[in-house]
Formats: C-alpha cells, sequence, structure tokens
C-alpha cells in the first residue's frame, strides 16, 4: 500500500454538480487538510477521509491535530486564498493559502483535503483531493508547511478550463 | 474540439511542495523566497530582458521583505516581552528580550 500520485476525487466532481461544496471565502464551507504515512491508500475512488492511526493517519503533534473534522476553527482548516473562488480567461479556479503546522514532530507522505461541513453539514468529512508528497517528508520539534500552489489559471489547486 | 472541462490533477507531478524544519521554525528569508513566488512569477520562457529584470526584482523583494519580518519578530518581542513584565515575569521577559 501506498500513495500513488495525485487525485481529484470522482465524488468531489459529482458533489459539485450538486452544489455540495461552497469555496466562498466568506461564509463558504470549512476544508480541512489531514496528514497520512505511506501506509494510505488513496486514489480518484476515495470518497472520505479517514483518520486516527489505524487509518494510517500521523498522530497529533504540534498545531497538527490527528482524528479529523472538528469543526472550523480546527487547527488543520485551509484559509482559503484571497479574493477566490476567482477566473482569468475561460478558467476558473480556486486555491487555498500554505499551511504550516508548527513545533510538530510529523512524518508524512501525503494529504487529503476534505470539506468539514459540505452541504451545510458539521464534521463532514468529503474528500476533495487526494495529494502525494512524492516522498517521505519529515520535521521534527519544527515546522512542517504544504506550500500550495500560486492562485493562478495556470497553476491553482482546482481550475476548471 | 472537445467539449469536455479539463478538472484534473497532474497525477505524477508536484502539485504541492513541503517544506519542513528541524528543532526551528523557518527563517525570515525563507519564508520571504514563499512569499515572493507567490507574488511574483516569470516564465522560463519569457524574452530573456524581461525574465532578467523580473527575477532580479524578485531577488530584491525577497530582501526587502526579509528585513520587514526581521522587524515584525523583534516588534512582536517587544510586545511579548511588554506583556510578561505586566504579568509579572521578568525574567521570562528578559530572556524573550535576548533572543
Amino acid at each position: 500500500m501506498a500513495f500513488n500520485g495525485n487525485f481529484m476525487c470522482t465524488s468531489f466532481k459529482k458533489e459539485l454538480l450538486s452544489a455540495t461544496h461552497n469555496f466562498t471565502t466568506s461564509g463558504g464551507d470549512a476544508f480541512q487538510i489531514a496528514l497520512y504515512t505511506n501506509s494510505a491508500t488513496f486514489n480518484a475512488g476515495t470518497t472520505a477521509a479517514v483518520f486516527g492511526g489505524s487509518n494510517n493517519e500521523v498522530g497529533t503533534s504540534g498545531t497538527y491535530t490527528s482524528g479529523g473534522p472538528s469543526g472550523s476553527t480546527s487547527t488543520n482548516t485551509l484559509a482559503a486564498a484571497s479574493s477566490m473562488p476567482s477566473s482569468s480567461g475561460t478558467t476558473a479556479f480556486t486555491d487555498f493559502e500554505d499551511k504550516t503546522f508548527t513545533s510538530a514532530t510529523i512524518t508524512a507522505r501525503g494529504a487529503l483535503i476534505y470539506n468539514s461541513s459540505a452541504g451545510a453539514g458539521s464534521n463532514t468529512a468529503n474528500c476533495v483531493l487526494v495529494l502525494d508528497f512524492g516522498s517521505d517528508k519529515a520535521s521534527t520539534s519544527g515546522d512542517f508547511k504544504i506550500v500550495m500552489p500560486s492562485p493562478d489559471a495556470s497553476n491553482a489547486l482546482i481550475r476548471i478550463a | 474540439m472537445s467539449a469536455s472541462l479539463n478538472f484534473e490533477l497532474p497525477q505524477h507531478e508536484s502539485v504541492v511542495t513541503v517544506q519542513t524544519t528541524n528543532n526551528r521554525g523557518f527563517t525570515p528569508e525563507e519564508l520571504a523566497q514563499d512569499c515572493v513566488g507567490k507574488i511574483i512569477s516569470v516564465s522560463d520562457t519569457a524574452l530573456p530582458g524581461i525574465r532578467d529584470q523580473a527575477r532580479a526584482f524578485e531577488r530584491h523583494m525577497e530582501k526587502v521583505v526579509a528585513y520587514y519580518m526581521r522587524q515584525a519578530i523583534q516588534s512582536d518581542r517587544t510586545t511579548v516581552y511588554n506583556a510578561l513584565m505586566d504579568a509579572g515575569h521578568p525574567e521570562l521577559a528578559e530572556l524573550i528580550r535576548r533572543l
């Protein structure tokens, strides 16, 4: 079992067509990130994030909290990049700010981004993206920073062209 | 002409990058590099004159941003120092001041 690349979850695409996800910066849904070891297996067919050590999520350390959604105030919540969603030319896009977990001892191979308030629910885990870091990334009593792509039509994390 | 929407992630290319530190946080210089990367980007295929000028501007901006980050850190330490003094922890305040 291992990560095998980045995926836009098929369930997410379907849920977009039923207005389950709201990426609006102000008043939109809360999107969170969960980190996993390379023992996790996720792909486009992943529909919901799973949590805890038995599901290969990394443990709580520093500002990273293992165990799943706990509301929009969770330290695992991603901040939307400024003025998202946006568009340029014929491409619409949205993106998140970089996420840093501080004072953390973490070894992770990949991540899931999920919607913790999908469809105006609470503590949901509807999967959006599977992210493969390419190799194990480790911090020891330091910062673990996920650098998101530039929020533009050529690079943003989620683009509809 | 394809009528479908292009809506996939590149499966085997880096979509995000991960930066980590051991036993410290990021330095202002490291953060300034990321900050400027979000503000300014220039294509490798841009006209050489424009590309070189943009890259020179990037390097200059990194120095400016890092300078003000260091200023912010020092200023915040002043705030923390005074908060600790007000709370009756002068030794801890002094430790913060000397960082």
